[in-house]
């Protein structure tokens, strides 16, 4: 293989995790922690939708194997998030790649994961497509019905067309799929943003005893983060607490602001607030022993944000107030619980019922 | 050049301005007040609306219009620009009812507390932030838990330290209860049903102050509350409707065959 060849040929990896793509499956913050664990393994990753990902593994063989090596290596690392299972798949460019993982079959029922690779070069991965049926295009029934009329039931039927003939018949939507039949995408794969995390960590020496030891610590941490970001522009969307006990589990806890803010205080106390419900929550279990010591504490800031680019209230005086109030209803929640506040939503004016026009939406 | 004038002078124009005992000072204006949107009411409290700081309880039997009246408070108050929020302790607000009496349903917070006393405790909570300007506390007629008052009046000194106001809706048992704490009292009672032709398209209620801490009481007013469009109400169906005595049996519910229209 010439250097040129080598250089231009391009492996991606599709991951896809059917339960995350139920709509009654994980949130979306379940493939940013696999996505964020996937970094280690390669520096080009794209959330494709949800609950697929695909990773550029280009000239990661000599390093860490084959493919099914490099497959094997990115399954455990998912799985070290969230043991859902997952289909994998290696081609050439992304309808190959999400083609392959969406063609791999688990060896046994119960497998966690399954593995499939569609040849390398462009000759191959047609010859390879050429067998497959034109189910697997993404095509509307409409087009599946008119190829079907045209006798066209297989990829390689329609890769072997003329261009111009299909192009005839079917328009640039069915030279578009003679293209993917034929295993040719050009469009590229495009890395997401690897999102900055900003940390800082402190120890009790002898471990801490209960939440008002901690608080001072977590207000200190809070200002130095807030400090560092302030010399940058910037305010955290999201802090996040990490609590190391002593003889139990850690305690972590996340806490999604309402607006980018450089407010040590107010962060501090909301994440005391979250912490002393969780420990509420707690307690009935752990009621016979003594409550575990503190023996880290970490926190956390990321989505970073420029809190100056954010739109202000000019027109409309409320929109201030409103964003205000969240705050206090920050709060709110935590001393009286979810399930209290509510806007209302006029979404269905038009209904013949008036019961039917508007409904509450927790906020 | 200006002369001082006596004292007994002072007082004699003091008096010439209304302070006389047993003249009626006639309407005075509150810093600030918040429209109840009821200009009749506005004038009978004599403080022009709701005075901010205030505790207010609508006494009134079920369907008197206590509901019509707040929501069109709010209403009044989100026109002005206002934050204000609903704490519905027993799921009765019907979202639908209030953008039909004018309420934004876009800058309306809804509480659903657990119970009465925790809807005080979060009226107080709500009160602290100074971001709300009306709050409407619905007590239903429920009985009153334990400890009910103790909430009241913790209620009230928050509003009158935040200069925020709560109108507690509340039949007669809960306003017992509540009662002494509330700084303005209105005792609203169906006097007519309005109607055109066999439709019921709202009722007339009159509207007693029988308590103010910051005017004189006594006022009175004859309140329309309309069933259908509120604020919005049609000129001529206004013009058009017709006052029906309410008897003993129609207190309660329209005679048949009345339709009440209110979609």
């Amino acid at each position: 293989m010439t250097l040129t060849r080598t250089r231009t040929r391009t492996r991606l990896l599709a991951l896809v995790w059917p339960a995350l793509r139920a709509p009654d499956g994980p949130d979306a913050t379940t493939l940013d922690a696999i996505l964020d664990r996937l970094d280690d393994l390669s520096p080009r990753i794209e959330a494709v939708g949800r609950g697929v990902a695909l990773l550029d593994i280009t000239g990661l063989e000599p390093l860490l194997g084959d493919e099914r090596r490099v497959a094997t290596r990115a399954v455990a690392l998912a799985r070290q998030v969230t043991p859902l299972p997952i289909r994998a798949g290696a081609g050439d460019n992304r309808w190959l790649a999400v083609l392959a993982a969406r063609l791999a079959r688990p060896s046994t029922p119960d497998a966690p994961a399954a593995f499939h690779a569609l040849p390398a070069g462009a000759t191959a991965a047609r010859a390879a497509l050429a067998q497959l049926s034109l189910d697997l295009l993404p095509v509307d029934e409409a087009t599946r019905q008119r190829f079907a009329l045209f006798g066209l039931t297989g990829m390689g039927q329609l890769a072997a067309l003329p261009r111009s003939a299909v192009g005839a018949q079917f328009g640039v939507p069915g030279e578009r799929l003679q293209q993917l039949a034929r295993g040719i995408d050009p469009r590229p794969l495009v890395p997401r943003r690897r999102p900055e995390r900003l940390n800082l960590e402190a120890a009790f020496e002898p471990p801490a005893e209960g939440l008002t030891e901690i608080a001072l610590t977590l207000r200190r941490l809070a200002a130095e983060l807030c400090d560092t970001l302030r010399a940058r522009h910037l305010a955290p969307g999201r802090a996040a607490l990490r609590l190391t006990l002593e003889d139990a589990p850690d305690l972590r806890i996340e806490l999604a602001l309402p607006e980018p803010v450089l407010e040590p205080d107010w962060i501090a106390r909301l994440l005391i607030g979250r912490l002393e419900q969780a420990a509420r929550a707690r307690q009935p279990a752990t009621q016979a022993e003594e409550e575990p010591r503190i023996v880290t504490i970490g926190l956390a800031f990321d989505r970073l944000a420029n809190p100056a680019t954010r739109q202000l209230p000019a027109f409309e005086a409320r929109v201030g107030r409103w964003e205000e109030l969240r705050w206090s209803l920050e709060r709110l929640t935590m001393r009286f619980g979810e399930g209290r506040l509510w806007r209302a939503s006029h979404d269905r004016p038009s209904a013949s019922l008036p019961e039917h026009r508007a409904r509450l939406v927790g906020l | 050049m200006t002369v001082a004038r006596s004292l007994p002078e002072l007082l004699e124009s003091m008096r010439d301005r209304g302070l006389r005992r047993g003249v009626d000072p006639g309407p005075m204006v509150a810093a600030d007040p918040l429209p109840t949107g009821q200009p009749g009411l506005d004038v009978a409290l004599r403080s022009g609306g709701w005075p901010r700081g205030a505790l207010a309880l609508l006494d009134a039997p079920t369907g008197s219009g206590a509901t019509s009246l707040a929501l069109g408070s709010l209403a009044a108050c989100q026109a002005d620009g206002g934050l204000v929020a609903w704490l519905d302790p027993f799921g009765r607000l019907d979202p639908s009812t209030a953008a039909r009496l004018g309420v934004s349903l876009e800058w309306l917070l809804v509480v659903r507390p657990a119970d009465p006393a925790e809807a005080l405790e979060l009226a107080g909570w709500l009160t602290r932030s100074r971001l709300i300007d009306l709050l409407v506390v619905d007590l239903a007629d429920a009985p009153p838990p334990r400890g009910l008052e103790r909430l009241a009046d913790r209620l009230a000194d928050l509003l009158l330290r935040a200069s925020g106001t709560a109108l507690l809706l509340s039949g007669p048992r809960g306003a017992e209860a509540v009662g002494r704490a509330a700084g303005v009292r209105v005792a609203l009672q169906r006097l007519a049903w309005l109607a055109v032709g066999e439709d019921l398209v709202g009722q007339r209620v009159s509207a007693t102050v029988t308590r103010h801490r910051w005017a004189l009481p006594g006022g009175r007013a004859e309140l329309d509350l309309w069933f259908g469009e509120g604020r919005r109400i049609d000129p001529l169906l206004r013009s058009a409707a017709t006052p029906r005595e309410v008897t003993p049996a129609s207190a309660a519910a329209p005679v048949l065959p009345l339709r009440v229209i209110s979609a």
